[in-house]
């Protein structure tokens, strides 16, 4: 059991957040703020690019830097120190990743090497209206025509639809499910913008008979397991996520309270403020605990059904109590524009409601332990 | 990063609980849940001694010590296993108050005292609190005056447990009563517990569990007792207090209780149809107990993990007692909901189940260490000063 980084994850994490550092600032983000520009810093993502992140999971062959899950993870959770405009949850886990793993030779050569180089925008249409389990898809139906596909139906709230290249998406066939790749300036395809709490770019996407073409064919059955891959890796993404915000917004509350004084001292020094501190401290650990967890059986192939689950309920735990809590200990500071904390707060909203929420996970993990799964060995 | 167990750290634990299952024998653990899961019975000690014979009572100490030379990590798989099984390990003192000595202790100390622990024939009780010092500790009043090459100590501690079956106690006194800062005037000593000078009474606590307040009355012990530099102990009491913390936060017992009480209501129906886990709720229960048990386990691997390579930050030791206790305490209310009024039997009464009867006492229990072992308010400002770096506010 090692809990220590290795000198090439040190590498990954040092060089993206001095590129995020560099390049991301309350400022830089003002530019997105109620869709004033689309957020999303195509110059940014070229840099993460040319350094290889956006590759980072990718093998050699492919034009990757050929790290495992870890890498990766540890490359998502600076993109949420930072809360970076850029759609590298989607990209790199959701997408990249099991196109790498489930794709045929032909699919791989055809999106990786572009992807790694980031001139291939992927995103991936994971959840339905009132369906946020992505390895049952309910509203969206494919039909076998020759070699191809065709899907009619509606997934709710896709990030970067109409800027990618390619979808990743599950339907449901006579057979089971499917999985594809749909070109969005397909026949057929409606993208309807959509304004999320958080300004990233998201759509409602229709599909009206929309033909998949067979080389866009993922996989024609068995995607259930498919896609119970791709959101244990997505949601431990939005957990490495979670965990780069919430540490930072933990870290601005101390360093503001320890600079702010009432009544003649820093607010810092009084112990309610230390305390509901030392909790938030205590909730980021948990969560960077779980996280890392999550990470590491992943990156290893092992069952983690139970970890990423465990994860995901910190995930939104930490992060609805930290986002309340450095808002509370800033005062007035903590809600205005003009200061930094605002904007994470809402990431953390995101990341706690994205792929299942705390107690969704916590009556799934129930509903595993009533059924005998997932004791302590 | 790899946050799992090697193979051979699996093997490990494999082999240990094949050995408890042989060592706990149900007149063992009869007693030690009749000496309210405290030790010290016959058949206790006897165990103990059998683990020293066996070597394993130090398996992540040094060969030099007589050791297994294994690192902490296998140390807190040890204890773990040890305390899942139901035996009531002495902890403080193989784990907290031995490696202080094994570290500071002059050469009688390290040929007579440390030894003997390991071969689990020595037992050290904690004297640190007074009537007047509890978490201002520096403020304590005992006190060890020279005379001629020895000590003579006066003075009384309370909640001295275990001390009614211990061999010596880890005394903090005052050595010097004109040093400017109180902390910087105490000194540790190993004071015998079999001295005439020294008697115990007995305190009874909610949970049934027996502490002391103890009495020193004219000890005198040789220079050999003080252990460290003399003025130099709250260093030493700062240290046991941080190895302790990690050890109170052992998940062992919790992880089995919580198996227990699953498999129970997995397999008992309910007169109304359907089984105890099929209701929602219960599940929820479940599910919040498991999530929030997995992060015990986690937290105290890594800062087993930490200690082997050197890197334990005191701000995580905290954090693990505060969120370690407040966290027993969830659990237990949460389980004891889902066993429901049959958890408010107490072991021995008719009708009563062994998970039931444990939750009804655990229960009872666990308020002791959200302040036992540094109250969970010196925590929190421990954390938001080394872990954050928070000004404090000055006492």
């Amino acid at each position: 059991m090692d809990f220590g980084f290795t000198p090439e994850q040190q590498e990954v994490q040092t060089l993206a957040r001095q590129i995020l550092a560099d390049r991301v600032s309350a400022e830089s983000l003002a530019a997105y703020d109620e869709y004033q520009a689309e957020r999303f810093d195509s110059d940014l993502w070229r840099q993460l690019a040319e350094a290889g992140l956006t590759g980072v999971a990718i093998g050699e062959q492919y034009g990757g830097m050929g790290f495992g899950f870890t890498e990766l993870a540890l490359f998502i959770e600076e993109v949420g120190r930072s809360i970076a405009p850029v759609p590298a949850i989607m990209h790199c886990v959701a997408a990249a990743l099991p196109i790498q793993q489930f794709g045929s030779e032909g699919m791989r050569a055809a999106f990786l090497p572009a992807a790694a180089r980031g001139e291939l925008l992927l995103t991936a249409a994971l959840t339905e209206a009132l369906n946020e389990n992505p390895a049952n898809p309910c509203n969206t139906l494919a039909r076998v025509d020759g070699e191809d596909l065709l899907l009619s139906g509606r997934k709710f709230a896709v990030p970067f639809a109409h800027q990618a290249q390619r979808i990743l998406l599950a339907a449901r066939t006579a057979q089971g499910v499917a999985v594809v790749l749909l070109d969005p300036q397909s026949r057929g395809v409606t993208l309807t913008p959509l304004e999320s709490t958080t300004f990233e770019p998201q759509y409602q996407l229709d599909m009206e008979s929309v033909k998949v073409p067979a080389a866009d064919i993922l996989c024609a059955s068995g995607g259930e397991a498919v896609m119970q891959w791709i959101s244990e890796r997505t949601a431990t993404a939005l957990c490495a996520h979670q965990l780069g915000a919430t540490d930072f917004a933990l870290r601005l509350a101390a360093s503001y309270t320890s600079e702010r004084e009432q009544f003649g001292v820093p607010v810092a020094t009084f112990q309610a403020v230390g305390h509901r501190m030392a909790d938030c401290y205590i909730d980021v650990e948990c969560l960077r605990l779980c996280t890392y967890q999550a990470m590491s059986l992943l990156d290893s192939g092992s069952s983690a059904t139970t970890e990423v689950q465990i994860a995901k309920i910190w995930a939104g735990d930490t992060g609805h109590r930290v986002s309340y809590a450095t808002q509370h200990v800033h005062g007035g500071t903590g809600i205005d524009r003009d200061y930094p904390l605002w904007r994470y707060c809402l990431w953390m909203r995101h990341n706690e409601m994205s792929l299942g929420s705390s107690s969704m996970h916590t009556a799934q993990l129930g509903a595993r332990l009533a059924a005998g799964q997932a004791q302590f060995s | 990063m790899n946050i799992q167990f090697t193979a051979q750290q699996l093997a490990l634990r494999d082999e240990l609980r094949a050995y408890f299952a042989r060592l706990i024998t149900p007149e063992l653990k009869a007693e030690c849940e009749r000496d309210m899961g405290e030790g010290g019975g016959p058949l206790w000690r006897e165990a103990l001694l059998q683990m020293g014979r066996d070597g394993w009572i130090g398996v992540g100490w040094p060969e030099s010590w007589g050791g297994r030379g294994m690192t902490p990590l296998e140390q807190f798989v040890f204890v773990e296993e040890i305390m899942r099984a139901g035996y009531p390990f002495p902890f403080l003192t193989t784990e907290s108050v031995g490696p202080m000595l094994a570290e500071h202790g002059n050469d009688w100390v390290k040929q007579e005292i440390v030894p003997k622990i390991l071969k689990g024939e020595l037992l050290i009780s904690i004297g640190y609190s007074e009537p007047g010092a509890g978490t201002d500790l520096a403020n304590l009043k005992t006190s060890a005056v020279r005379d001629g090459d020895d000590w003579i100590i006066n003075g009384q501690k309370m909640w001295t447990s275990l001390a009614h079956f211990c061999d010596y106690t880890w005394l903090a006194v005052r050595t010097d009563p004109n040093a400017p800062k109180k902390h910087k005037g105490i000194s540790m000593f190993l004071v015998p517990n079999s001295d005439p000078g020294w008697s115990c009474t007995a305190v009874h606590t909610l949970g049934g569990v027996r502490t002391n307040a103890t009495y020193y009355d004219n000890i005198r012990v040789s220079n050999d007792h003080l252990v460290g530099e003399l003025h130099g102990g709250w260093k030493l009491i700062t240290g046991q207090l941080n190895r302790e913390r990690l050890s109170l936060i052992n998940f062992g017992p919790i992880s089995q209780l919580f198996n227990q009480v699953t498999s129970w209501a997995i397999n008992t129906e309910l007169p109304a149809g359907g089984r105890v886990a099929d209701q929602p709720w219960v599940q929820m229960n479940l599910g919040r107990c498991r999530a929030l048990i997995e992060c015990m386990k986690l937290i105290v691997y890594k800062q087993s993990w930490a200690m082997t390579t050197g890197t334990l930050q005191m701000a995580d030791a905290s954090a693990a007692k505060v969120y370690g206790s407040e966290g027993f305490i969830e659990v237990y209310r949460r389980l004891g909901e889902i066993v429901g009024q049959a958890h408010l039997l107490r072991t021995g009464s008719p009708q009563v189940s062994a998970e039931a009867g444990r939750i009804e006492r655990l229960y009872r229990t666990a308020s002791i260490i959200t302040f036992g072992g540094g109250t969970n308010e010196i925590q929190r400002d421990i954390i938001s000063a080394a872990g954050l770096w928070m000004p404090r506010a000055s006492r």
